[in-house]
């Protein structure tokens, strides 16, 4: 347990709220947006070892054993992923939210419930 | 050996390329598109059978490293099966989708090649990340392809769907974060065992994946979004997401399963079994055809889903050929069907179910439609038939016989709402055409065929099942393709098939089954000379005709349990459909078939309690279960919807009537008595068992008479001849099961007889009927009349019918009650007896009703020059009579083996002096009855004779003559309403209490699932929330501790 | 607003179920076995000094690659998604960017690319790499974009750019494959010596085509997106 990940938890809570609650299909979007950022905390959050530095070789670290004195270099790798994948399906999200305002000329979620049953 | 990392490879080559090439020319690019797919299904296909020639699984290590260092692919052949399913749809499904790609952008081609190699990912890989990757490549691919169809409704759907898949992938990701700190690894396989499930976040965590991936399978009741996007997107993309997206899924799934702990696995199951009802409920209310494929799908996963984490819990499982039968065919089964159903909802472009007539103009799409469907309701000679018997028979064995339940009641209202669907495709009122083409239609079809060769490869594969069903089947094809030879040739070729069949078969039959054969077979030939008067040119007609009779004679030989229920269900397939021929048997059907099913699945739960207790599918190992009460229960139950026992028979009168006309001889003649054979086989091999203290064989008494008695009540109200036959069969069936129950030797013979004796004259008068109907275009009695001048040979048999039936001498139908009385109050059931007399002079009135109605009384003008019907109607009578005739005189004939054979079973408590037969309570000459009879019947003839010159000839209009007005409206005929008077006496029991039953419970059965549809309000927002709702259910459901 | 008591109360319910992530999860002290050995034995099989960029171009190169093809597939759908033009158009009005933003943005813009490029060359030796490189260049064509309002991008260029870049990532996956242990191996080049530009193996070119291609692709994005007209 470390404070970024509760921050990034709380982050993920907050952004479903919004997600859940706002009408606006721009703010739902950005609900998605605050979730995928408190996500992102929480993958970092993960790999982090008190007392520890990054998993870069340079001169400040010569000599030293690596094992014991970098954090854990894969949550640093997923996370990278994780943000491009993020921001691929926000954009889509985006297009689609203009797609939709293009038939209706409304951002209302309530506004496109034709299909149902 | 190509290294299966080659099919990533190729297509994301091709997909960086195919832009570049574009900008060349643009048949340069299709080509490619075309090659890559060709390649990655050349690579799985490869892979397929280097696995199955026993080859080792390939495994890739990417980079160079070994796992857990690295990210790595597993390809065993497992995994090869669901690639080469996944590519093989992908292949097809791009040449279904050629044209539409090519009219708007190569992108969409890109985005194509890139899902599908997604899928391929989502197969192999053991890591979880990479797993998370591939899901969004698929996932992202998906959304684009959404706007295939650039219109809201789609795109619409389509954030709908995004919204879904966005939480999904946070709690897929937050889970795989903390399995990877939990467990140390991201590798599927470092993980099982690595103590993750020690702990309660290693468990959430483990749950949250597990979650997510099932979201993708579409559960009830978080799927509204799913819901859309099959009911709008464009068919060929549904059908990839309905099959191979969900396919891939579900293969992620069962590569998880190692992973969850045990509690997962219930979980699983309900998620599973609810999901199938609950669909398959709300579909019955769906009219949109593509999303009712939707609730179709979304319903089939769930019972893949269910079946899978149910056999996963079995503590003994047979072996691994069941898990095959059951996963794969139930998998393969729904991957083809669904997907070739919604290429065809492409083709036939309706979207209301009701406009689907327009397919009956395409006799090649309806038999591909209809192929379709009857492999999603799971019936042979499709894989799922065998997933569902095998499934069936190992939940039994593991007690589960409440899935058994879920099961086959989702799969009734599946049946339902499938065949209502079918029918109105098959009835054509309209002249639209379809346009086909090739490219679209051909994927259609390979995947039929596909089903069809698998459905024959899994008869090796189940235990019991033979390859009894697949000489009609071969009959039915080449029949359907000599389709072209004028009818009687086919006819006489049926026929010819009939009796061949039967000089085989009947010989290697043994007593009473062999006389059953005589009834199906020798039955079944004397009416197919009826068929020989048909006129028009009807595809299916005969090759169904054939099938059917074909396999009523498999019943007889079935010598496991599972060939008995596939031959069943043969004929209950293949006559419904010939039903469903019916010019307005659309309604009939439907209630026909869904009867029918339900009392086949009550079979089939019969059967599995059996093999339950007996561990074998061999029908003599029933003879072996001690407590077999139950068993009776629902193989009884399910043989008495078949004949139509009270309380069920409302499907009766219907499909009699709205067959057609001579197909209804075959209904009430033939089939009718398939029940009874059921029944009997049962006796046969149970006994008389008794239930929680209960004399079963007392109830079914009591069913049988109570039976007559009603179908004698309901016929004599009908106005309509076919009405009225059809409930005077339902009473007479009712006399062969009240014997039958008596359970006795002379009980037992005096229901064979009364079969063989039914057989004879309900052949003769449905014969007749049919003749008569071919002439008059009117069913009403009452506007008939006076057609004893115009069709005195069809009087005549009718006449002699009817005498035979009312069962007063000399005829047969006397033999027969006096049979039937004599082993009644042999048995001591005194009040039954006394029923079954009452029901016997009730039959009288609409005996007589025939006779007058019909063919005396006043000729009705617009009949005045009705001819005989056509001798094809005239022959299979007077054959008929004949019997009829040879047994009145000579009751022996008949006697004699039904006794030798009934034998077998009791000690003989009847015996013969010469023509005379003797019970303990009298004798029965027949040829002195009927000598007497002659007597008593010559002497007021000839006293007529004598008086001929007194008789008056009067005009026919000549009102003093008969109580008719010929010029008033038919209602106030003197034939309408002809029993009045008796109306007002019983007509309180004959009111349609039964039908009112179960029409209520179909009314609330839909009302529920048009009430849980309310769910989906179309409301993206609250389809997250349905997400949210059922994850916290879920979670705490499971209780993690 | 029952509605929102409802919401209110599942998401509390969530956060307690996520509950025992924070309560039972502690701090790491260790490292597992996976990120041992990466800390360990990266620097001296891989030759890069950046051990986040080990293990994000060769040790989970499958994701890299899969993550390039999400970007791509979202371009891709970008584009297919707006294939056709809005029927009605509200017309935006038309103005040129300020003399701050052009003269600004002319100081900057060779001075972001610079940028890029420097990052995504030394993934493996300093923080950054690939993406990152790419998301600055595309910064750099955002304040083009933006400082001159009417110049378009060669469409075509980006394009060529991007499909070549992206077939020369798989062939060089596929060298790995043929010239050492596996696919995105990127020990068929010498790992030469550790700290140097040209050094760590095929890592330094995995990147730099990473980064082009990822420039590439946001370019393409942007520029679809700023020709919309809702």
């Amino acid at each position: 347990m470390t404070v970024i990940s509760i921050l990034g938890f709380i982050l993920i809570i907050i952004g479903l709220w919004g997600m859940l609650t706002q009408k606006n299909i721009i703010k739902m979007i950005i609900g998605f947006s605050i979730i995928d950022t408190g996500l992102h905390l929480v993958i970092v959050s993960i790999g982090f070892i008190k007392g520890r530095t990054a998993p870069i070789i340079s001169k400040a670290v010569e000599g030293l054993d690596t094992g014991k004195n970098f954090i854990d270099p894969v949550p640093s790798a997923l996370v990278l992923t994780a943000i491009v994948i993020g921001l691929a399906i926000t954009a889509l999200m985006l297009v689609y939210a203009v797609k939709l305002f293009r038939f209706k000329r409304s951002l209302q979620i309530e506004d496109f419930e034709e299909l149902k049953w | 050996m190509v290294n299966p990392i080659y099919i990533f490879i190729t297509s994301l080559g091709a997909a960086f390329l195919l832009n570049l090439f574009q900008k060349i020319n643009r048949k340069i690019a299709d080509l490619i598109f075309f090659l890559t797919l060709a390649v990655i299904n050349y690579i799985s296909l490869f892979w397929f059978y280097q696995l199955l020639q026993g080859y080792e699984a390939a495994k890739i290590y990417t980079a160079g490293f070994l796992p857990p260092y690295s990210i790595n692919l597993y390809l065993g052949i497992e995994e090869a099966v669901f690639l080469v399913l996944i590519n093989l749809l992908g292949f097809f499904s791009a040449v279904y989708l050629y044209k539409k790609f090519r009219e708007i952008s190569i992108k969409a081609m890109i985005l194509y090649l890139v899902l599908i190699m997604g899928l391929n990912g989502l197969v192999m890989t053991r890591d979880l990340f990479n797993l998370f990757v591939f899901l969004e490549i698929t996932s992202i691919t998906t959304y684009a392809l959404i706007s295939l169809e650039d219109n809201k409704y789609s795109l619409t759907a389509g954030f709908k769907f995004i919204i879904a898949g966005g939480l999904v992938s946070t709690l897929f990701l937050i889970g795989t974060i903390y399995l990877y700190r939990l467990g140390g690894s991201l590798n599927l396989d470092f993980l099982v065992n690595s103590g993750v499930l020690n702990t309660k976040a290693g468990i959430l965590a483990t749950f949250l994946l597990v979650f997510a991936l099932l979201i993708e399978l579409k559960p009830f009741p978080a799927n509204g979004w799913a819901l859309d996007v099959y009911q709008s997107v464009h068919p060929g993309i549904a059908a990839i997401i309905a099959s191979a997206s969900s396919a891939a899924i579900f293969f992620v799934i069962y590569k998880f399963i190692p992973l969850m702990p045990s509690s997962f696995l219930p979980l699983l199951a309900g998620i599973g079994g609810v999901t199938f009802v609950f669909s398959n409920l709300m579909g019955l209310k769906q009219t949109d055809a593509r999303r009712l494929l939707g609730y179709s799908s979304i319903a089939q996963m769930g019972l893949l889903l269910a079946a899978l984490a149910l056999i996963m819990q079995f503590d003994n499982l047979q072996s691994l050929s069941s898990i095959i039968v059951i996963i794969g065919g139930l998998f393969i089964n729904h991957f083809l069907a669904k997907a070739g159903l919604f290429w065809l909802a492409g083709i036939v472009q309706k979207r209301n179910i009701r406009s689907w007539k327009i397919i009956a103009n395409n006799p090649p799409l309806l038999l591909v439609f209809g192929g379709f469907i009857l492999a999603l309701i799971g019936l042979p000679p499709f894989p799922g038939f065998w997933a569902k018997w095998e499934l069936v028979m190992q939940l039994s064995a593991n007690n589960m016989m409440v899935w058994v339940w879920i099961i086959l009641a989702g799969s009734l209202l599946e049946a339902v709402y499938l065949f209502r669907w079918f029918g109105y495709a098959v009835k054509n009122t309209e002249v639209e055409e379809i346009r086909t083409e090739a490219a679209q239609y051909l994927p259609v079809l390979i995947f039929l065929l596909g089903l069809l060769y698998l459905g024959m490869e899994g008869t090796h594969l189940v235990s019991g099942a033979d390859s009894i069903y697949v000489l009609p089947v071969l009959l039915g094809v080449i029949l359907y393709v000599l389709n072209w030879l004028p009818n009687k040739l086919k006819g006489s070729l049926c026929l010819l098939a009939v009796i061949y069949f039967s000089y085989r078969l009947l010989p290697a039959l043994q007593d009473i089954y062999q006389l059953f054969g005589v009834v199906f077979l020798i039955g079944s030939a004397v009416l197919l000379i009826t068929t020989f008067a048909r006129k028009d040119i009807f595809k299916g007609f005969y090759p169904l005709l054939i099938i059917m009779i074909l396999s009523l004679g498999n019943l007889l030989q079935a010598k496991t349990s599972l060939q008995f229920f596939l031959s069943w269900e043969f004929i209950t397939i293949t006559s419904y459909l010939l039903i469903l021929r019916g010019k307005f048997s659309l309604k009939a059907a439907l209630i026909y078939i869904t009867f029918s099913l339900a009392g086949a699945y009550l079979i089939l739960a019969g059967m599995g309690l059996a093999f339950r207790d007996t561990g074998v599918v061999s029908l003599a190992g029933l003879a072996s279960i001690v407590n077999s009460g139950y068993i009776y229960v629902l193989l009884g139950l399910g043989f008495l919807i078949k004949i139509g026992i009270v309380g069920f028979h409302v499907w009766l009168p219907g499909a009699y009537t709205e067959a057609e006309d001579d197909f209804t001889p075959f209904l009430s003649a033939v089939l009718s008595k398939m029940g009874i054979f059921g029944l009997i086989m049962l006796a046969i091999l149970l006994g008389e068992p008794v239930l929680k203290g209960i004399q079963l064989n007392y109830i079914l008494g009591w069913l049988g008479v109570l039976t007559a008695f009603f179908g004698a009540l309901l016929a004599a109200f009908q106005e309509d001849i076919k009405k009225l036959l059809a409930y005077s069969s339902l009473g007479q069936l009712g006399y062969i099961v009240l014997a039958l129950a008596i359970h006795s030797h002379l009980g037992w013979v005096t229901s064979i007889y009364l079969t063989f004796t039914h057989l004879l004259f309900k052949g003769i008068l449905f014969v007749a009927v049919a003749g008569l109907l071919s002439r008059v275009k009117t069913r009403k009695m009452y506007e008939m009349g006076g057609l004893i001048n115009n069709m005195p040979l069809t009087f005549i048999s009718v006449l002699i019918a009817i005498i035979a039936l009312s069962g007063v001498p000399p005829l047969s139908g006397f033999g027969g009650k006096w049979l039937l009385y004599s082993s009644l109050l042999e048995k001591g059931w005194y009040l039954q007896a006394g029923l079954a007399f009452f029901a016997s002079t009730i039959a009288f009135l609409y005996c007589y009703r025939i006779l007058h109605s019909v063919f005396l009384g006043q000729p009705k003008t617009a009949l005045r020059d009705v001819k005989e019907p056509s001798v094809w109607y005239i022959v299979p009578q007077y054959l008929f009579l004949f019997g009829i005739m040879a047994i009145s005189m000579y009751p022996n004939l008949i006697l004699k083996p039904v006794m030798s054979a009934v034998s077998t079973y009791f000690a003989s408590s009847i015996y013969w002096e010469d023509y005379t037969v003797i019970s303990s309570l009298g004798y029965w000459n027949g040829n002195a009855v009927m000598m007497v009879t002659m007597g008593v019947f010559m002497i007021p003839l000839l006293w007529l004779l004598f008086r001929i010159k007194a008789v008056t000839k009067v005009k026919q209009f000549n009102i003093v003559y008969a109580a008719e007005r010929p010029d008033r409206p038919e209602t106030t005929h003197y034939a309408h309403n002809f029993f009045a008077h008796y109306q007002k006496a019983l007509g309180f029991l004959a009111r349609p209490k039964v039908t009112e039953f179960w029409g209520n419970i179909a009314e609330v059965i839909h009302s529920v699932g048009a009430l849980f549809r309310q769910l989906y309000t179309g409301n993206g927002q609250t389809y997250a929330i349905h997400i949210l709702i059922f994850l916290l259910i879920s979670y705490f459901i499971l209780g993690v501790k | 607003m029952a509605k929102r008591f409802i919401t209110l109360l599942l998401i509390a319910l969530l956060a307690y179920m996520f509950l025992p992530f924070i309560v039972e999860v502690d701090e790491t002290s260790q490292l597992n076995r996976v990120a041992e050995k990466y800390v360990t034995a990266g620097p001296l099989e891989l030759g890069a000094a950046n051990l986040v960029t080990a293990v994000i171009v060769t040790y989970r190169g499958l994701d890299t690659l899969g993550e390039i093809v999400v970007l791509f597939i979202a371009a891709v759908g970008i584009g297919f998604l707006l294939r056709k033009p809005s029927k009605k158009k509200i017309a935006a009005p038309k103005r040129s960017s300020s003399e701050i933003l052009r003269t600004g943005s002319d100081f900057l813009i060779p001075l972001l690319i610079l940028f890029g490029v420097y990052i995504f060359t030394h993934g493996h030796l300093t923080p950054g790499g690939g993406f990152q490189g790419g998301v600055v260049l595309t910064s750099a064509a955002l304040l083009f974009m933006l400082s001159n309002t009417e110049a378009r991008f060669n469409k075509q260029l980006t394009e060529v750019i991007e499909s070549v870049s992206g077939i020369f990532y798989l062939i060089i996956g596929i060298l790995g494959l043929i010239l050492a242990g596996g696919f995105l191996d990127s020990r068929f080049l010498q790992l030469g010596e550790m700290g140097r530009l040209f050094s760590a193996g095929a890592i330094p070119i995995i990147y730099s085509i990473i980064g082009i291609k990822v420039g590439m692709e946001l370019i393409g994005i942007l520029e679809k997106l700023r020709k919309e007209e809702i």
